[in-house]
């Protein structure tokens, strides 16, 4: 399936806007135009300041500068925290015509020096206070150029204008099925991220945007920076996730990016405070980088937000669905955005397109086929009417012994239809006799399990879980039922960690 | 007002019970000495979670500490009753 172009997003935003949803070549065609419609206003606001895109430019020509006074050009580090510096550092590098290369800020000093290597790294600029992490650069490598991201000069360096195939960003994927590899994107996949996060809903330009996630993951920079920059939208910068909703309090955003489980997290605190923490001014949350249960969109419902599930990867620049609104189909990850093929080869999702990486960088396998195929290694279908659903992964699977393929994803996805399933884990055990068998175990939501007001609410959650599995086909019912006292094992992105009890 | 510590317990079980995603049980059960993730199961966002609710609950800031620095129930515990108003 080819999407050739926006048109089937143009019904759900008004004319005018969609008008206003332009393609540009590069992050600093781009830039160029905020700086002509927005220069006077607030860009991003920070510790206290706040910056127009006037005087966001302003610090990033000066950093230009700096970088250019040092003969820095190719592939510059970045290991810094979210902070307005971080903006500044990234624009003044990618505006340049480098290559920013995002170093997750809890690498380690060797690690650090190691990416040095891998990635062929002109320089590494960091965010004073973290001088531990270049340590190891310092004493292996005396002559490598360091950049503290706090260096200024008097000179204002006019911006590079670069094109579509210019190399923009190199990413550490998120490393859930097997180590982190570092995702080359160009402007052009770059810029194709930030505009697939402006299709399908109608208040896109001129919003408050908050920032949780890091900037180190491609969720954080493309969907939340570039895409609050590229609307002309003011993006806050939440420096501490505890301080999250003192922070919505005095900013009052309009749309958050989370992940699920703080959408879920936010949800539990404004029942037990009998208030809506996110505030009255929030219209959106833009949810993924995990299954988002259908719960999440129906509760955020009744608040008057709307929770838009979506798909996307580090590989494919942002998004590449999401659930228009209002969103009818909320098991699904939504419609594919413009200007990208799909296809489902033997179950796995396969794309190609103006968003999708170059290559892993530092790797024996490219991650593209020789048709410029990525295979994403998630199972999907895809309805009649174009929406995407992913209902496992490759690796995942279980094969049974009469030879049947049982995804846990699949089956997880039944039994989170029960309200009182906060999540569940399908997996494949032994029992005592030896037999292999599908297991299930369940996270309860205390929540719901309070709500209940019975005397014993986890035979109540058992039964229906029964009930659930009954009504599926014989060969994805579980034959063993847990309900869990703690929460699973997680990965550093809330992810769960899966058993593998027979592998 | 001054909340004594077996008032400060309880009101810290209803937290993580919320915050826990698991039966009652575990949370009504804990003693002081129980550990935070070892004994309660509590995933870095239950973490977050409780330092949240405290704050909003007990209406103190947790500063120039993170959720690395509380072990036990009674190191929060101790950090709330240091804190109160």
């Amino acid at each position: 399936m080819k999407i050739e172009n926006n048109e089937r997003f143009r019904r759900y935003t008004s004319p005018a806007v969609f008008e206003k949803i332009r393609e540009y070549p590069s992050v600093s065609a781009m830039w160029e135009n905020c700086l002509s419609e927005y220069p006077d206003v607030p860009a991003i606001a920070d510790d206290g300041k706040t910056y127009t895109f006037a005087e966001t430019e302003s610090h990033t020509a000066a950093f230009r500068s700096v970088l250019s006074a040092k003969g820095v050009s190719g592939r510059v580090g970045i290991i810094m925290q979210n902070s307005f510096d971080f903006a500044k550092v990234f624009l003044a590098v990618v505006t340049s015509g480098s290559t920013a290369v995002i170093l997750p800020p809890q690498l380690d000093a060797k690690t650090v020096f190691g990416c040095t290597m891998k990635f062929g790294l002109s320089a590494l600029v960091y965010q004073p206070g973290m001088e531990e992490k270049t340590s190891v650069i310092a004493s292996q490598d005396p002559s490598f150029t360091l950049v503290s991201a706090d260096e200024t000069g008097a000179d204002r360096l006019p911006l590079t204008e670069t094109d579509a195939k210019t190399p923009c960003v190199i990413m550490f994927t998120g490393g859930t099925t097997g180590k982190s590899k570092g995702a080359l994107l160009s402007n052009g996949a770059v810029m194709q991220g930030v505009v697939n996060g402006c299709y399908g809903y109608s208040d896109v330009f001129g919003q408050r945007y908050l920032l949780v996630l890091p900037l180190s993951h491609v969720f954080g920079l493309v969907r939340n920076l570039l895409s609050s920059l590229y609307t002309g939208s003011t993006l806050f910068i939440c420096r501490d996730a505890k301080d999250m909703f003192r922070d919505i309090a005095v900013f009052r955003p309009t749309i958050l990016v989370l992940v699920p489980a703080l959408a879920e997290m936010a949800l539990s605190l404004s029942r037990k405070f009998g208030k809506n923490m996110l505030g009255g001014d929030m219209k959106y949350i833009i949810c993924g980088a995990a299954a988002v249960s259908p719960y999440l969109v129906a509760e955020y419902d009744k608040l008057g937000i709307v929770l838009f599930p979506g798909y996307g990867l580090t590989e494919s620049a942002n998004l590449v669905s999401g659930n228009p609104e209002p969103v009818r189909k909320p098991e699904s990850v939504g419609l594919p955005y413009p200007h990208q093929e799909l296809k489902i080869a033997d179950g796995e999702l396969w794309f190609r397109g103006s968003n999708m990486m170059e290559s892993y960088i530092g790797e024996e396998n490219s991650g593209i086929d020789e048709e410029g195929w990525f295979h994403t290694g998630d199972l999907a279908r895809i309805d009649d009417e174009g929406f995407l659903y992913i209902t496992g992964r490759i690796k995942e699977l279980i094969v049974l012994a009469n030879g049947e393929n049982v995804s846990p994803a699949e089956v997880e996805a039944h039994f989170n239809e029960i309200s009182l399933v906060q999540d569940s884990q399908v997996f494949e055990d032994i029992n005592e006799n030896g037999t292999h068998i599908l297991a299930l175990e369940v996270v309860p939501r205390a929540s719901e399990m309070a709500a209940l007001g019975a005397e014993d609410p986890n035979a109540v959650l058992m039964s229906e879980l029964r009930r659930v599995n009954q009504s599926l086909p014989s060969f994805q019912r579980v034959n063993r039922i847990e309900i869990r006292d703690k929460d699973f094992e997680r990965t550093p992105s809330m992810k769960i960690v899966r058993y593998h009890r027979c592998s | 007002m001054q909340l004594t510590r077996d008032e400060i317990m309880e009101r810290l079980k209803d937290i993580m019970i919320s915050a826990g995603g698991g039966n009652e049980q575990i949370y009504r059960e804990c003693t002081e000495d129980s550990d935070l993730s070892a004994d309660l199961g509590l995933s870095s966002i239950g973490m977050l979670y409780i330092v949240i609710a405290v704050e909003e609950t007990f209406r103190i800031r947790f500063t120039g500490v993170g959720m690395s620095d509380f072990r036990t129930v009674k190191d929060v515990i101790d950090y709330i009753e240091e804190h109160q108003e």
